[in-house]
């Protein structure tokens, strides 16, 4: 399959600190992966996310996404990625589908075009029901899930997940998990991240271990696994980020 | 387009749920401007219709007597009182009467002011055509003003001054007349009576701005615009956390993974806050017309320059959206912008003369007053009602509130691209 993320020495260290929150990170996606980007708490994780949303800049290195460079392209990428940012992300006094219509109109879709996607989205997740209930009156599920929905409402090539299923019950988890592993199947690329690694290991085919900005491992999760002699991707995780932990 | 209309959809349905805010947005004004505006109607009729008390005793009935008596009358700015309780004024009353505070100023033409004038230049005359003539000792006479202690030294001397100059224009007429008497008498010539024009200057006395019947605003001139302005600043609180809302509960963040450029967000957001203000305003000035007569207030009087009340309505709306703007992006909460938004509003408006008018502010503070946007857009308002001025004469007052609302927008672009890096 061929690249469709790229990503070429990555460096970026916040004002005030002096530990970078990414050292020289190199990583390539191929289109149709389904990716996860593990790693402990402050690992960098977030932050490679950002910039390759272009929420954030790097201090140097490069990202292409598509071919399309995250600096001067980013108009281009955005319409191309769906992101679902960790913390909720919605207007709790509008309803789902005031929500979806804004961010609709904000994506520049066609008014009937939302409405069918929304439809289509809200049924799939259940909350078709509850489509005029402000957000703020959701369960902390149903606003998982209308996370969720917006970050897919223009059909995109790449969706970025930050913890997609943080604090979620099982149900809505199984609902949200089934989802991705569908629209991945039908060529959606996913770059995912959790603390949830049996999550990860079900859901993605590729995975990135980070540790203070840097890539400790990337592969599959069997061969990782295999070749660390490892039994499971937590056991993994454990053994590469205790290193990291006891030196830091 | 459309991108345009989902911001704006998105920021009118925020508004319309927060009833609160729109009470606070639109009740608020109105009640201010009414309750202001009946409060202080009795005081700017003391300063503007009030009459100064003044005291005359005209007993020369002749020319100068006269002549000062129509001159007093026609100035307009003087109640005339001429005898007291019924009963024939007298020197001695009227001054007493100055002296205890009752009349700021009191005049007395003696009997047969304008007869000596005359005896003591014809004298002058005559003996300037025939040397052998002796003329007879001037004869004494005098005009007495008698001026209250506490007037003003500046009010003395325009009194005095307009004396002055009646008697100086009787004595050159009286002279001109009594030297053609003279000629006729000396030489067979028979000279018709020379009348001095009294308009060989004119002088041309205009307020420097253009409709001379302004001059100071009445209380519904000064209050619909200030309480306006005040409103469309006080947006600057619901402005700034609608700002920090959007940004604490992630949306914001999302809006930026969207293609969606940063000056759009924030173009869509000025618009719907730009025709709440154009809103607020326009009610207030509704309130100015069609409320305020019903109270007893005077009519709001637009003027003649609907361009000009636009103009200056956009740019207070702009400066003020500027510096909401600027404060929701730069506050880390909506506690810190609802305080800062709120004490720095009420602050610049009363700076900015409009709790108080800024003419009866200390010199100091008539200074000071002039660096709050609130005072530039009063300032601008005053020339279109007061002064019945044009888009022309409102555009520096304009210029510096668009200026102002341009370097808080700058602000908050410089800001946000500098939270990104």
């Amino acid at each position: 399959m061929p690249t469709i993320i790229e990503i070429d020495g990555l460096c970026k260290t916040y004002k005030g600190n002096r530990q970078p929150a990414l050292d020289h990170l190199t990583l390539n996606v191929d289109e149709g992966d389904s990716f996860g980007l593990l790693g402990p708490n402050g690992a960098g994780k977030t932050t490679l996310m950002n910039i390759m949303c272009g929420l954030s800049k790097a201090d140097s290195g490069s990202v292409s996404i598509c071919g399309l460079d995250t600096v001067s392209e980013i108009d281009k990428i955005k319409h191309l990625i769906g992101v679902v940012p960790q913390s909720l992300a919605l207007y709790p006094m509008l309803s789902a589908v005031e929500n979806l219509r804004v961010f609709g109109g904000i994506y520049g879709m066609e008014r009937r075009k939302v409405a069918e996607r929304s439809e289509e989205l809200l049924n799939t997740f259940g909350l078709w029901e509850h489509r005029n209930k402000l957000a703020d009156k959701y369960s902390g599920g149903m606003k998982r899930s209308l996370n969720l929905i917006v970050g897919l409402l223009n059909s995109p090539k790449i969706l970025f997940l930050d913890e997609p299923t943080v604090g979620i019950d099982v149900q809505t988890r199984r609902a949200i998990i089934d989802y991705l592993k569908l629209i991945n199947n039908q060529g959606t690329t996913l770059i995912y991240t959790s603390h949830y690694l049996s999550e990860a290991e079900e859901l993605c085919n590729n995975v990135a271990l980070i540790d203070k900005g840097r890539i400790i491992c990337n592969g599959k999760p069997a061969s990782l696994t295999l070749q660390h002699s490892c039994g499971s991707l937590e056991e993994l995780f454990l053994k590469t980020t205790e290193t990291a932990i006891n030196n830091a | 387009m459309r991108k345009f209309l989902s911001i704006i959809y998105k920021d009118y349905l925020f508004l319309t749920r927060d009833i609160a805010g729109l009470i606070f947005m639109f009740f608020m004004p109105i009640a201010l401007v009414v309750l202001m505006a009946y409060l202080q109607d009795s005081t700017y009729n003391s300063v503007n219709e009030s009459k100064i008390p003044l005291l005359l005793l005209n007993q020369d009935n002749d020319s100068l007597g006269c002549a000062i008596e129509k001159s007093v009358q026609q100035t307009g700015i003087f109640s005339i009182t001429t005898e007291l309780n019924g009963e024939p004024l007298t020197p001695d009353a009227l001054q007493a009467n100055v002296a205890e505070g009752n009349y700021l100023i009191g005049i007395v033409i003696p009997a047969e002011t304008t007869k000596k004038i005359r005896r003591n230049i014809r004298g002058s005359v005559i003996h300037t055509f025939n040397p052998d003539f002796e003329p007879k000792q001037l004869e004494p006479n005098k005009i007495s003003i008698f001026i209250d202690p506490t007037a003003k030294e500046s009010f003395k001397t325009a009194i005095t001054s307009s004396i002055n100059e009646y008697a100086a224009r009787l004595q050159t007429q009286i002279v001109m007349n009594e030297v053609v008497a003279a000629v006729n008498q000396q030489f067979p010539l028979n000279i018709g009576n020379f009348d001095i024009p009294t308009d060989i200057i004119k002088i041309d006395e205009q307020y420097a701005r253009s409709n001379p019947s302004a001059i100071m605003p009445n209380s519904v001139q000064h209050n619909v615009p200030a309480w306006g302005l005040f409103a469309v600043f006080f947006i600057v609180i619901s402005l700034a956390n609608n700002i920090i809302k959007e940004r604490d509960d992630g949306s914001y963040l999302r809006i930026k993974t969207m293609p969606c450029p940063t000056w759009l967000y924030f173009v869509g957001k000025i618009s719907i806050y730009l025709i709440i203000c154009l809103l607020q305003m326009a009610i207030m000035i509704l309130m100015g017309i069609f409320v305020m007569p019903l109270l007893g207030l005077p009519q709001l009087e637009l003027g003649h320059s609907i361009g000009a009340l636009l103009l200056m309505s956009v740019s207070a709306a702009m400066a003020a959206i500027g510096y909401g703007t600027a404060i929701g992006t730069i506050s880390t909460n909506s506690q810190q912008a609802s305080i800062f938004g709120s004490v720095s509003v009420v602050i610049l408006s009363a700076i900015g003369g409009i709790w108080i008018p800024t003419i009866i502010m200390p010199h100091a503070m008539q200074i000071i007053s002039h660096i709050s946007p609130l005072n530039w857009g009063l300032s601008g308002f005053y020339d279109i009602f007061v002064r019945d001025s044009g888009i022309a004469l409102v555009l520096p007052e304009s210029a510096l509130l668009l200026a102002f609302g341009g370097v808080c927008l700058a602000i908050t672009l410089i800001y946000n691209r500098q939270k990104c890096n």
